[in-house]
Protein backbone atom coordinates (compact mmCIF):
# COMPACT_ATOMS: atom_id res chain seq x y z
CA UNK A 1 0.00 0.00 0.00
CA UNK A 2 1.25 3.45 -0.70
CA UNK A 3 2.23 5.52 2.46
CA UNK A 4 1.46 8.97 0.60
CA UNK A 5 -1.95 8.94 1.24
CA UNK A 6 -3.18 11.45 3.35
CA UNK A 7 -6.51 11.29 3.77
CA UNK A 8 -6.74 8.04 6.14
CA UNK A 9 -9.77 6.63 5.28
CA UNK A 10 -12.32 7.33 2.30
CA UNK A 11 -12.70 11.03 3.32
CA UNK A 12 -11.70 13.80 5.52
CA UNK A 13 -11.98 17.32 5.91
CA UNK A 14 -10.49 20.00 6.82
CA UNK A 15 -11.15 23.87 7.55
CA UNK A 16 -10.40 25.26 4.22
CA UNK A 17 -7.96 28.82 4.21
CA UNK A 18 -9.68 30.41 1.80
CA UNK A 19 -13.13 28.66 0.96
CA UNK A 20 -15.17 30.29 -2.09
CA UNK A 21 -18.17 28.64 -0.60
CA UNK A 22 -17.52 29.33 3.04
CA UNK A 23 -17.55 25.55 3.62
CA UNK A 24 -14.67 22.99 4.63
CA UNK A 25 -12.85 21.14 1.68
CA UNK A 26 -13.26 18.18 1.27
CA UNK A 27 -10.58 15.33 0.49
CA UNK A 28 -11.72 12.72 -1.63
CA UNK A 29 -10.08 9.66 -3.02
CA UNK A 30 -11.33 9.02 -6.34
CA UNK A 31 -10.12 5.73 -7.58
CA UNK A 32 -7.95 3.61 -8.08
CA UNK A 33 -10.84 1.42 -8.79
CA UNK A 34 -13.18 3.70 -10.29
CA UNK A 35 -14.72 2.53 -13.96
CA UNK A 36 -14.47 5.73 -15.35
CA UNK A 37 -10.54 6.07 -15.10
CA UNK A 38 -10.35 3.77 -17.80
CA UNK A 39 -7.48 1.84 -15.94
CA UNK A 40 -6.39 2.14 -12.26
CA UNK A 41 -5.97 6.00 -11.91
CA UNK A 42 -5.94 7.44 -8.56
CA UNK A 43 -7.03 11.23 -7.64
CA UNK A 44 -6.58 12.55 -4.82
CA UNK A 45 -9.49 15.96 -5.11
CA UNK A 46 -9.38 18.78 -3.52
CA UNK A 47 -13.24 19.61 -3.42
CA UNK A 48 -14.89 22.85 -2.84
CA UNK A 49 -18.62 21.79 -2.64
CA UNK A 50 -19.10 20.21 -6.34
CA UNK A 51 -16.09 22.51 -7.34
CA UNK A 52 -12.27 21.18 -8.07
CA UNK A 53 -10.14 23.11 -5.86
CA UNK A 54 -6.78 20.78 -5.93
CA UNK A 55 -6.29 17.74 -7.93
CA UNK A 56 -3.30 15.08 -7.48
CA UNK A 57 -2.97 12.22 -9.64
CA UNK A 58 -1.37 9.13 -8.32
CA UNK A 59 -0.16 6.39 -10.71
CA UNK A 60 1.88 3.47 -10.88
CA UNK A 61 -0.79 0.97 -10.26
CA UNK A 62 -0.58 -0.94 -13.15
CA UNK A 63 3.53 -0.86 -13.56
CA UNK A 64 4.81 -3.83 -15.01
CA UNK A 65 8.51 -2.82 -15.43
CA UNK A 66 8.78 -3.42 -18.96
CA UNK A 67 11.58 -1.47 -19.80
CA UNK A 68 13.31 -3.52 -17.40
CA UNK A 69 11.91 -7.06 -18.61
CA UNK A 70 13.06 -5.92 -22.33
CA UNK A 71 16.74 -5.58 -21.09
CA UNK A 72 17.39 -9.37 -20.67
CA UNK A 73 14.50 -9.81 -23.50
CA UNK A 74 16.53 -10.03 -27.51
CA UNK A 75 15.95 -7.94 -29.45
CA UNK A 76 13.67 -10.46 -31.28
CA UNK A 77 11.72 -11.60 -28.28
CA UNK A 78 11.20 -8.01 -27.12
CA UNK A 79 8.37 -7.34 -29.31
CA UNK A 80 6.10 -9.19 -27.41
CA UNK A 81 6.89 -6.79 -24.33
CA UNK A 82 6.32 -4.10 -26.70
CA UNK A 83 2.38 -5.21 -27.22
CA UNK A 84 1.52 -5.24 -23.71
CA UNK A 85 1.60 -1.79 -22.43
CA UNK A 86 -0.39 0.44 -24.44
CA UNK A 87 -2.76 -2.33 -24.78
CA UNK A 88 -5.83 -0.63 -26.68
CA UNK A 89 -2.84 0.46 -29.08
CA UNK A 90 -0.58 -2.68 -29.36
CA UNK A 91 0.83 -2.21 -33.31
CA UNK A 92 2.15 1.24 -32.18
CA UNK A 93 4.00 0.10 -29.85
CA UNK A 94 5.33 -2.92 -32.18
CA UNK A 95 5.86 -0.03 -34.88
CA UNK A 96 7.85 2.40 -32.49
CA UNK A 97 9.97 -0.34 -31.44
CA UNK A 98 10.26 -1.77 -34.65
CA UNK A 99 11.43 1.19 -36.23
CA UNK A 100 14.06 2.36 -33.75
CA UNK A 101 15.76 -1.29 -34.64
CA UNK A 102 15.39 -0.64 -38.22
CA UNK A 103 16.94 2.86 -37.45
CA UNK A 104 20.12 1.05 -34.87
CA UNK A 105 20.72 -1.84 -37.43
CA UNK A 106 20.20 0.98 -40.96
CA UNK A 107 17.80 -1.20 -42.68
CA UNK A 108 15.14 -0.74 -44.69
CA UNK A 109 11.54 -2.44 -45.30
CA UNK A 110 10.73 -3.47 -48.26
CA UNK A 111 7.19 -1.45 -49.74
CA UNK A 112 4.89 -4.06 -49.02
CA UNK A 113 5.91 -4.58 -45.61
CA UNK A 114 5.58 -0.76 -45.17
CA UNK A 115 2.13 -0.76 -46.72
CA UNK A 116 0.63 -4.10 -44.48
CA UNK A 117 1.80 -1.80 -41.00
CA UNK A 118 0.14 1.11 -42.33
CA UNK A 119 -3.01 -0.63 -43.25
CA UNK A 120 -2.38 -2.80 -39.65
CA UNK A 121 -1.72 0.82 -37.70
CA UNK A 122 -4.71 2.63 -38.85
CA UNK A 123 -6.88 -0.45 -37.91
CA UNK A 124 -5.34 -0.61 -34.86
CA UNK A 125 -5.74 3.74 -34.39
CA UNK A 126 -10.17 2.94 -35.50
CA UNK A 127 -10.45 0.22 -32.97
CA UNK A 128 -8.78 2.51 -30.23
CA UNK A 129 -10.42 5.29 -31.12
CA UNK A 130 -13.89 3.38 -30.70
CA UNK A 131 -12.82 1.86 -27.06
CA UNK A 132 -12.61 5.35 -26.21
CA UNK A 133 -15.70 6.96 -27.77
CA UNK A 134 -17.61 3.73 -26.91
CA UNK A 135 -16.02 3.83 -22.91
CA UNK A 136 -17.02 8.10 -23.04
CA UNK A 137 -19.99 7.73 -24.33
CA UNK A 138 -21.09 5.17 -21.15
CA UNK A 139 -19.69 7.45 -18.65
CA UNK A 140 -21.97 10.16 -19.58
CA UNK A 141 -24.73 8.33 -20.32
CA UNK A 142 -24.89 7.06 -23.92
CA UNK A 143 -24.95 3.67 -23.42
CA UNK A 144 -25.71 2.82 -26.61
CA UNK A 145 -22.46 4.10 -27.46
CA UNK A 146 -20.45 1.14 -25.91
CA UNK A 147 -22.91 -1.25 -28.09
CA UNK A 148 -22.52 0.19 -31.48
CA UNK A 149 -18.37 0.62 -30.86
CA UNK A 150 -17.60 -2.49 -29.77
CA UNK A 151 -19.48 -4.26 -32.14
CA UNK A 152 -17.44 -2.79 -34.64
CA UNK A 153 -13.89 -2.90 -32.62
CA UNK A 154 -14.84 -6.74 -32.81
CA UNK A 155 -14.30 -6.77 -36.60
CA UNK A 156 -11.14 -4.88 -36.40
CA UNK A 157 -10.28 -7.76 -33.76
CA UNK A 158 -11.19 -10.38 -36.69
CA UNK A 159 -9.28 -9.07 -38.78
CA UNK A 160 -5.93 -8.89 -36.53
CA UNK A 161 -6.79 -12.53 -36.09
CA UNK A 162 -6.88 -13.44 -40.07
CA UNK A 163 -3.43 -11.95 -40.35
CA UNK A 164 -1.59 -12.56 -37.44
CA UNK A 165 -3.58 -15.21 -35.15
CA UNK A 166 -4.10 -13.02 -32.25
CA UNK A 167 -6.95 -10.81 -31.49
CA UNK A 168 -4.83 -8.26 -29.16
CA UNK A 169 -1.45 -8.37 -29.10
CA UNK A 170 -0.56 -9.42 -32.05
CA UNK A 171 3.28 -8.94 -32.36
CA UNK A 172 2.59 -8.04 -35.85
CA UNK A 173 5.06 -5.32 -36.70
CA UNK A 174 8.80 -6.89 -35.98
CA UNK A 175 11.74 -5.33 -36.80
CA UNK A 176 12.95 -6.55 -40.41
CA UNK A 177 9.01 -6.26 -41.50
CA UNK A 178 5.77 -8.12 -40.62
CA UNK A 179 5.02 -11.35 -39.54
CA UNK A 180 3.24 -12.66 -42.37
CA UNK A 181 1.71 -11.58 -45.39
CA UNK A 182 -2.31 -10.97 -45.28
CA UNK A 183 -4.28 -13.75 -46.96
CA UNK A 184 -6.82 -13.61 -49.21
CA UNK A 185 -9.67 -13.68 -46.81
CA UNK A 186 -8.33 -10.52 -44.68
CA UNK A 187 -8.08 -8.40 -48.04
CA UNK A 188 -12.31 -9.93 -48.37
CA UNK A 189 -12.94 -8.67 -44.90
CA UNK A 190 -10.99 -5.35 -45.04
CA UNK A 191 -13.02 -4.70 -47.89
CA UNK A 192 -16.35 -5.40 -46.58
CA UNK A 193 -15.10 -3.31 -43.21
CA UNK A 194 -14.17 -0.24 -44.91
CA UNK A 195 -17.34 -0.39 -47.11
CA UNK A 196 -19.25 -0.27 -43.91
CA UNK A 197 -17.57 1.68 -41.43
CA UNK A 198 -18.61 5.38 -42.88
CA UNK A 199 -22.11 4.27 -42.23
CA UNK A 200 -21.30 3.06 -38.47
CA UNK A 201 -19.46 6.49 -37.98
CA UNK A 202 -22.44 8.41 -39.12
CA UNK A 203 -24.18 6.67 -36.69
CA UNK A 204 -22.16 7.24 -33.58
CA UNK A 205 -22.57 11.17 -34.88
CA UNK A 206 -26.05 10.51 -35.10
CA UNK A 207 -26.17 9.49 -31.67
CA UNK A 208 -23.68 12.25 -30.19
CA UNK A 209 -22.93 15.32 -31.91
CA UNK A 210 -26.03 16.80 -31.86
CA UNK A 211 -26.94 15.11 -28.59
CA UNK A 212 -28.24 18.14 -26.46
CA UNK A 213 -27.15 16.03 -23.29
CA UNK A 214 -23.70 15.18 -25.20
CA UNK A 215 -22.89 18.61 -25.90
CA UNK A 216 -23.82 20.22 -22.77
CA UNK A 217 -21.83 17.95 -20.62
CA UNK A 218 -18.58 18.26 -23.29
CA UNK A 219 -18.65 21.53 -24.69
CA UNK A 220 -16.81 24.17 -22.93
CA UNK A 221 -15.86 21.75 -20.26
CA UNK A 222 -12.10 21.14 -20.03
CA UNK A 223 -10.37 23.54 -21.79
CA UNK A 224 -6.81 23.53 -22.69
CA UNK A 225 -5.17 26.75 -24.56
CA UNK A 226 -2.66 25.92 -27.46
CA UNK A 227 0.09 27.30 -25.55
CA UNK A 228 -0.64 25.32 -22.65
CA UNK A 229 -1.06 22.03 -24.76
CA UNK A 230 2.37 22.83 -26.24
CA UNK A 231 3.78 23.82 -22.70
CA UNK A 232 2.51 20.88 -21.05
CA UNK A 233 3.73 18.52 -23.73
CA UNK A 234 0.69 17.13 -24.81
CA UNK A 235 0.33 15.35 -28.14
CA UNK A 236 -2.03 13.78 -30.55
CA UNK A 237 -5.79 14.73 -30.25
CA UNK A 238 -5.35 16.38 -27.40
CA UNK A 239 -2.93 19.24 -29.19
CA UNK A 240 -5.15 19.11 -32.16
CA UNK A 241 -8.30 19.61 -30.07
CA UNK A 242 -6.48 22.79 -29.31
CA UNK A 243 -6.01 23.82 -32.76
CA UNK A 244 -2.57 22.95 -32.99
CA UNK A 245 -1.45 21.70 -36.33
CA UNK A 246 0.70 18.57 -35.07
CA UNK A 247 0.80 15.05 -36.48
CA UNK A 248 3.67 13.21 -36.94
CA UNK A 249 2.55 11.34 -39.76
CA UNK A 250 2.57 14.68 -41.94
CA UNK A 251 5.74 16.37 -40.37
CA UNK A 252 7.80 13.55 -40.00
CA UNK A 253 6.02 10.60 -42.30
CA UNK A 254 7.23 7.11 -41.53
CA UNK A 255 6.90 3.60 -43.29
CA UNK A 256 5.47 5.65 -46.26
CA UNK A 257 2.86 7.83 -45.23
CA UNK A 258 4.03 10.54 -47.51
CA UNK A 259 2.07 8.71 -50.17
CA UNK A 260 -1.68 8.97 -48.91
CA UNK A 261 -3.95 11.60 -49.29
CA UNK A 262 -5.66 12.39 -45.62
CA UNK A 263 -6.35 15.41 -43.41
CA UNK A 264 -5.32 16.42 -40.14
CA UNK A 265 -8.55 17.06 -38.72
CA UNK A 266 -8.32 20.10 -35.98
CA UNK A 267 -10.70 21.94 -33.54
CA UNK A 268 -10.01 25.35 -31.84
CA UNK A 269 -12.17 24.19 -29.36
CA UNK A 270 -9.85 23.36 -27.14
CA UNK A 271 -12.56 21.09 -24.56
CA UNK A 272 -13.97 18.24 -24.89
CA UNK A 273 -16.10 18.36 -27.53
CA UNK A 274 -13.46 19.70 -29.68
CA UNK A 275 -11.28 16.43 -28.90
CA UNK A 276 -14.59 14.36 -29.76
CA UNK A 277 -14.85 16.08 -33.38
CA UNK A 278 -11.12 15.44 -33.94
CA UNK A 279 -11.13 12.12 -33.08
CA UNK A 280 -14.12 11.00 -35.12
CA UNK A 281 -12.75 13.01 -38.07
CA UNK A 282 -9.74 11.01 -37.50
CA UNK A 283 -11.60 7.43 -37.78
CA UNK A 284 -13.04 8.73 -41.08
CA UNK A 285 -9.19 9.64 -42.33
CA UNK A 286 -7.96 6.36 -41.26
CA UNK A 287 -10.50 4.97 -43.37
CA UNK A 288 -9.28 7.03 -46.39
CA UNK A 289 -5.68 5.61 -45.46
CA UNK A 290 -6.64 1.92 -45.64
CA UNK A 291 -8.35 2.29 -48.63
CA UNK A 292 -5.52 3.57 -50.66
CA UNK A 293 -2.69 1.66 -48.98
CA UNK A 294 -5.11 -1.16 -50.18
CA UNK A 295 -5.57 0.15 -53.67
CA UNK A 296 -2.36 0.19 -54.16
CA UNK A 297 -0.36 -1.81 -52.38
CA UNK A 298 2.81 -2.99 -53.73
CA UNK A 299 3.67 -6.58 -54.60
CA UNK A 300 6.88 -8.41 -52.93
CA UNK A 301 8.31 -9.59 -50.18
CA UNK A 302 6.95 -8.58 -46.85
CA UNK A 303 10.34 -8.59 -44.98
CA UNK A 304 14.49 -7.57 -45.71
CA UNK A 305 15.75 -10.45 -47.48
CA UNK A 306 18.68 -10.45 -44.50
CA UNK A 307 19.62 -13.79 -43.14
CA UNK A 308 21.69 -11.92 -40.06
CA UNK A 309 18.12 -10.58 -38.80
CA UNK A 310 15.28 -13.25 -39.70
CA UNK A 311 15.03 -16.98 -40.01
CA UNK A 312 15.40 -18.59 -43.29
CA UNK A 313 11.82 -19.88 -45.07
CA UNK A 314 11.06 -23.34 -43.87
CA UNK A 315 11.94 -24.93 -47.11
CA UNK A 316 15.39 -23.62 -46.84
CA UNK A 317 16.11 -25.02 -44.20
CA UNK A 318 16.02 -28.88 -45.80
CA UNK A 319 18.47 -28.16 -48.67
CA UNK A 320 20.78 -25.61 -47.50
CA UNK A 321 23.68 -26.02 -44.87
CA UNK A 322 23.91 -21.95 -44.65
CA UNK A 323 20.15 -21.58 -43.56
CA UNK A 324 20.38 -24.11 -40.99
CA UNK A 325 23.83 -22.16 -39.69
CA UNK A 326 21.65 -18.97 -40.14
CA UNK A 327 18.66 -20.46 -38.40
CA UNK A 328 20.65 -21.66 -35.50
CA UNK A 329 22.64 -18.52 -34.94
CA UNK A 330 19.08 -16.47 -35.09
CA UNK A 331 17.88 -19.05 -32.51
CA UNK A 332 20.07 -19.12 -30.36
CA UNK A 333 21.74 -15.71 -29.97
CA UNK A 334 19.95 -13.32 -32.37
CA UNK A 335 21.54 -10.21 -33.64
CA UNK A 336 23.77 -7.28 -32.40
CA UNK A 337 22.59 -3.51 -33.67
CA UNK A 338 26.05 -1.75 -33.44
CA UNK A 339 26.39 0.09 -30.23
CA UNK A 340 24.61 3.60 -30.03
CA UNK A 341 21.01 5.20 -29.61
CA UNK A 342 18.17 5.95 -31.25
CA UNK A 343 14.72 7.27 -31.03
CA UNK A 344 11.71 6.72 -33.03
CA UNK A 345 8.44 8.11 -32.97
CA UNK A 346 4.61 7.13 -34.63
CA UNK A 347 1.84 9.02 -34.17
CA UNK A 348 -0.08 6.80 -31.74
CA UNK A 349 -3.85 7.51 -31.25
CA UNK A 350 -2.55 9.01 -28.26
CA UNK A 351 -0.07 11.08 -29.73
CA UNK A 352 3.45 10.80 -29.61
CA UNK A 353 4.47 7.53 -28.96
CA UNK A 354 8.39 6.87 -29.35
CA UNK A 355 10.98 4.11 -28.27
CA UNK A 356 14.54 5.00 -27.62
CA UNK A 357 16.41 2.71 -27.83
CA UNK A 358 20.15 2.23 -26.45
CA UNK A 359 22.39 -0.58 -28.11
CA UNK A 360 25.64 -1.46 -26.24
CA UNK A 361 26.88 -4.01 -29.19
CA UNK A 362 25.34 -6.93 -27.84
CA UNK A 363 22.44 -9.04 -28.70
CA UNK A 364 20.23 -7.59 -26.19
CA UNK A 365 19.28 -3.77 -25.31
CA UNK A 366 21.29 -1.84 -23.08
CA UNK A 367 18.38 0.44 -22.39
CA UNK A 368 14.93 0.73 -24.00
CA UNK A 369 12.57 3.27 -23.13
CA UNK A 370 9.01 3.87 -24.38
CA UNK A 371 7.88 7.84 -24.17
CA UNK A 372 4.39 7.26 -23.94
CA UNK A 373 2.04 9.78 -24.65
CA UNK A 374 -0.47 8.93 -22.02
CA UNK A 375 1.97 9.79 -19.08
CA UNK A 376 2.31 13.04 -20.85
CA UNK A 377 -0.71 13.77 -21.35
CA UNK A 378 -1.95 13.16 -18.26
CA UNK A 379 -0.29 16.08 -16.40
CA UNK A 380 -2.51 18.31 -18.31
CA UNK A 381 -5.55 16.46 -16.65
CA UNK A 382 -4.77 19.44 -13.66
CA UNK A 383 -4.81 22.36 -16.02
CA UNK A 384 -8.10 20.94 -17.38
CA UNK A 385 -10.13 20.24 -14.43
CA UNK A 386 -9.02 22.74 -11.91
CA UNK A 387 -12.11 24.59 -11.36
CA UNK A 388 -14.68 22.69 -12.47
CA UNK A 389 -17.43 20.63 -11.54
CA UNK A 390 -16.38 17.50 -9.70
CA UNK A 391 -18.68 15.34 -12.60
CA UNK A 392 -16.54 17.48 -15.71
CA UNK A 393 -13.82 15.25 -14.36
CA UNK A 394 -15.23 12.35 -15.77
CA UNK A 395 -15.61 13.91 -19.24
CA UNK A 396 -12.17 15.30 -18.90
CA UNK A 397 -9.90 12.07 -18.00
CA UNK A 398 -12.39 10.68 -21.16
CA UNK A 399 -11.40 12.92 -23.39
CA UNK A 400 -8.02 12.97 -21.82
CA UNK A 401 -7.97 8.97 -23.15
CA UNK A 402 -4.51 7.62 -21.25
CA UNK A 403 -4.13 4.43 -21.26
CA UNK A 404 -2.92 3.44 -17.50
CA UNK A 405 -0.90 0.49 -19.07
CA UNK A 406 0.60 3.20 -20.88
CA UNK A 407 1.45 5.28 -18.27
CA UNK A 408 2.57 2.85 -15.37
CA UNK A 409 4.70 0.60 -18.06
CA UNK B 1 22.27 24.26 -36.04
CA UNK B 2 25.02 25.88 -34.36
CA UNK B 3 25.11 24.41 -30.68
CA UNK B 4 25.03 26.79 -27.48
CA UNK B 5 27.78 27.59 -25.37
CA UNK B 6 29.68 25.45 -23.16
CA UNK B 7 28.47 22.08 -24.73
CA UNK B 8 31.11 19.22 -24.24
CA UNK B 9 30.90 17.67 -27.53
CA UNK B 10 28.22 17.71 -30.15
CA UNK B 11 27.32 14.69 -32.80
CA UNK B 12 25.09 12.88 -35.09
CA UNK B 13 23.82 8.80 -34.70
CA UNK B 14 21.89 7.00 -36.80
CA UNK B 15 20.55 9.96 -38.11
CA UNK B 16 19.90 11.93 -34.53
CA UNK B 17 21.30 14.90 -33.25
CA UNK B 18 22.84 15.04 -29.43
CA UNK B 19 25.04 17.45 -28.09
CA UNK B 20 26.51 16.81 -24.46
CA UNK B 21 26.98 19.07 -21.64
CA UNK B 22 28.12 18.87 -17.90
CA UNK B 23 25.44 18.38 -15.97
CA UNK B 24 25.37 21.78 -14.21
CA UNK B 25 24.79 23.01 -17.71
CA UNK B 26 21.28 21.77 -17.98
CA UNK B 27 19.26 24.33 -16.94
CA UNK B 28 21.04 27.25 -18.73
CA UNK B 29 21.70 24.81 -22.39
CA UNK B 30 18.05 24.16 -22.22
CA UNK B 31 16.53 27.53 -21.21
CA UNK B 32 18.42 28.29 -24.48
CA UNK B 33 17.54 25.41 -26.30
CA UNK B 34 13.74 26.57 -25.94
CA UNK B 35 14.47 30.78 -26.58
CA UNK B 36 15.87 28.99 -30.04
CA UNK B 37 11.83 27.49 -30.58
CA UNK B 38 12.66 23.95 -28.82
CA UNK B 39 9.46 24.02 -27.41
CA UNK B 40 8.19 20.80 -27.56
CA UNK B 41 9.51 18.13 -25.15
CA UNK B 42 9.48 14.68 -25.88
CA UNK B 43 11.24 13.04 -22.82
CA UNK B 44 13.83 12.59 -20.23
CA UNK B 45 15.52 9.19 -19.34
CA UNK B 46 18.70 8.11 -17.77
CA UNK B 47 21.03 5.01 -19.05
CA UNK B 48 22.78 2.86 -16.71
CA UNK B 49 26.02 2.04 -18.12
CA UNK B 50 27.35 -0.07 -15.42
CA UNK B 51 29.32 -3.34 -16.82
CA UNK B 52 29.81 -1.81 -20.44
CA UNK B 53 31.21 -4.21 -22.80
CA UNK B 54 32.22 -0.93 -25.04
CA UNK B 55 35.65 -1.11 -25.54
CA UNK B 56 35.48 2.89 -24.78
CA UNK B 57 33.33 2.77 -22.36
CA UNK B 58 31.19 6.03 -21.91
CA UNK B 59 32.30 9.02 -19.14
CA UNK B 60 30.25 7.96 -16.40
CA UNK B 61 27.89 5.04 -15.72
CA UNK B 62 25.01 7.30 -15.73
CA UNK B 63 23.99 8.93 -18.70
CA UNK B 64 20.73 11.62 -18.92
CA UNK B 65 18.88 12.45 -22.41
CA UNK B 66 16.91 14.97 -22.74
CA UNK B 67 15.02 15.28 -25.68
CA UNK B 68 13.62 17.97 -27.18
CA UNK B 69 11.67 19.22 -30.73
CA UNK B 70 11.51 22.45 -32.25
CA UNK B 71 8.08 22.25 -33.50
CA UNK B 72 8.58 25.13 -36.26
CA UNK B 73 11.66 23.97 -38.05
CA UNK B 74 10.68 20.23 -36.67
CA UNK B 75 14.29 19.80 -36.00
CA UNK B 76 15.15 17.00 -32.98
CA UNK B 77 18.04 17.86 -30.22
CA UNK B 78 19.15 15.05 -27.72
CA UNK B 79 20.97 16.52 -25.08
CA UNK B 80 23.11 13.91 -22.88
CA UNK B 81 24.84 14.48 -19.57
CA UNK B 82 26.72 12.43 -17.58
CA UNK B 83 26.30 11.75 -13.58
CA UNK B 84 28.82 9.76 -11.63
CA UNK B 85 27.81 6.84 -9.68
CA UNK B 86 29.26 8.05 -6.77
CA UNK B 87 27.11 11.02 -6.49
CA UNK B 88 23.84 11.11 -8.99
CA UNK B 89 22.10 14.63 -8.43
CA UNK B 90 21.52 16.97 -11.38
CA UNK B 91 19.60 20.04 -11.30
CA UNK B 92 15.93 20.00 -12.07
CA UNK B 93 15.00 21.62 -15.70
CA UNK B 94 10.99 21.38 -14.60
CA UNK B 95 10.93 24.76 -13.78
CA UNK B 96 11.51 24.91 -18.00
CA UNK B 97 9.76 22.17 -18.81
CA UNK B 98 6.34 21.80 -17.26
CA UNK B 99 6.42 17.62 -18.27
CA UNK B 100 9.75 16.96 -17.00
CA UNK B 101 8.52 17.08 -13.34
CA UNK B 102 6.87 13.48 -14.03
CA UNK B 103 10.14 12.11 -15.94
CA UNK B 104 12.51 13.93 -13.19
CA UNK B 105 10.51 11.55 -10.37
CA UNK B 106 10.24 8.68 -13.07
CA UNK B 107 14.42 9.03 -12.79
CA UNK B 108 14.68 9.24 -9.57
CA UNK B 109 12.06 6.21 -8.83
CA UNK B 110 13.65 3.78 -11.22
CA UNK B 111 17.11 4.91 -11.53
CA UNK B 112 17.92 6.99 -8.29
CA UNK B 113 19.11 10.17 -9.57
CA UNK B 114 18.83 13.14 -7.74
CA UNK B 115 17.35 16.40 -9.19
CA UNK B 116 18.13 18.95 -7.14
CA UNK B 117 15.70 21.84 -7.12
CA UNK B 118 12.35 19.61 -7.63
CA UNK B 119 9.39 20.78 -5.41
CA UNK B 120 8.23 16.99 -5.33
CA UNK B 121 10.78 14.20 -5.82
CA UNK B 122 8.66 11.42 -4.51
CA UNK B 123 8.62 7.66 -6.01
CA UNK B 124 5.97 7.85 -9.43
CA UNK B 125 5.49 4.58 -10.38
CA UNK B 126 6.61 2.37 -7.63
CA UNK B 127 5.44 2.06 -3.55
CA UNK B 128 6.92 4.40 -1.68
CA UNK B 129 8.55 1.88 0.73
CA UNK B 130 10.19 -0.10 -2.40
CA UNK B 131 13.67 -0.36 -1.64
CA UNK B 132 16.40 -0.14 -4.71
CA UNK B 133 15.71 1.19 -7.84
CA UNK B 134 15.38 -1.54 -10.64
CA UNK B 135 16.14 -0.25 -13.46
CA UNK B 136 19.74 0.12 -12.36
CA UNK B 137 21.87 -2.67 -14.28
CA UNK B 138 22.64 -4.07 -11.05
CA UNK B 139 19.32 -4.58 -9.48
CA UNK B 140 18.56 -8.29 -10.14
CA UNK B 141 15.60 -9.06 -12.16
CA UNK B 142 14.98 -12.46 -10.20
CA UNK B 143 15.50 -16.01 -10.87
CA UNK B 144 17.15 -18.15 -8.38
CA UNK B 145 20.85 -17.77 -7.63
CA UNK B 146 23.06 -20.56 -8.75
CA UNK B 147 25.92 -22.19 -8.07
CA UNK B 148 28.41 -20.85 -11.47
CA UNK B 149 27.32 -17.23 -11.65
CA UNK B 150 30.69 -15.74 -13.33
CA UNK B 151 28.63 -14.45 -15.72
CA UNK B 152 25.98 -13.57 -13.58
CA UNK B 153 26.39 -10.01 -15.36
CA UNK B 154 25.26 -11.15 -18.84
CA UNK B 155 22.46 -12.98 -17.03
CA UNK B 156 21.73 -9.61 -14.96
CA UNK B 157 21.47 -11.75 -11.80
CA UNK B 158 23.05 -10.98 -8.69
CA UNK B 159 25.01 -13.86 -7.29
CA UNK B 160 24.20 -15.41 -4.20
CA UNK B 161 25.19 -13.60 -0.95
CA UNK B 162 28.16 -15.74 1.01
Amino acid sequence: MRTDTEPQGMAITRESDSAHLGGDIMTVNFGPHHPSTHGVLRLVVDLDGERVVGLKPHIGYLHTGIEKQMESLRYQQAVVATDRHDYLSPLFNNLAYALAVEKLMAIEVPPRAQALRVIMCELCRLSSHMVWLGTSGLELGAMSMLMYCFRDRDRVMDLNEEISGFRMHTSYIRPGGVMADATDNFWTLLERFCQDMPGNIDEYENVLTSNPIWRARTIGIGLLAPEDAIALGATGPMLRGSGVDWDLRKVAPYSGYEKYDFEVPLSDAGDCYGRYLVRVAEMRESLKIISQAARQIPGGPVNVDDRKLLSPPREELETSMEAVIHHFKIVTEGYSPPAGDAYAVVESPRGESGCYLVSDGTHKPRRAKFRSASFVNLQALEKMALGGMVADMIAIIGTADAVLGDVDR
Amino acid sequence: MKPPKNVLASGRTNGDDWIEVAPAQLPTILTELKARGFRSWSFMTCVDHLGTPLVVPPKERFELVYQLRNMETREQIRVRAFVPASDPVAPSVQEIFAPANWDERETWDLFGIRFEGHPDLRRILLPDEWVGHPLRRDHPVGGEPVEFSDDHQSWQTAPAEA
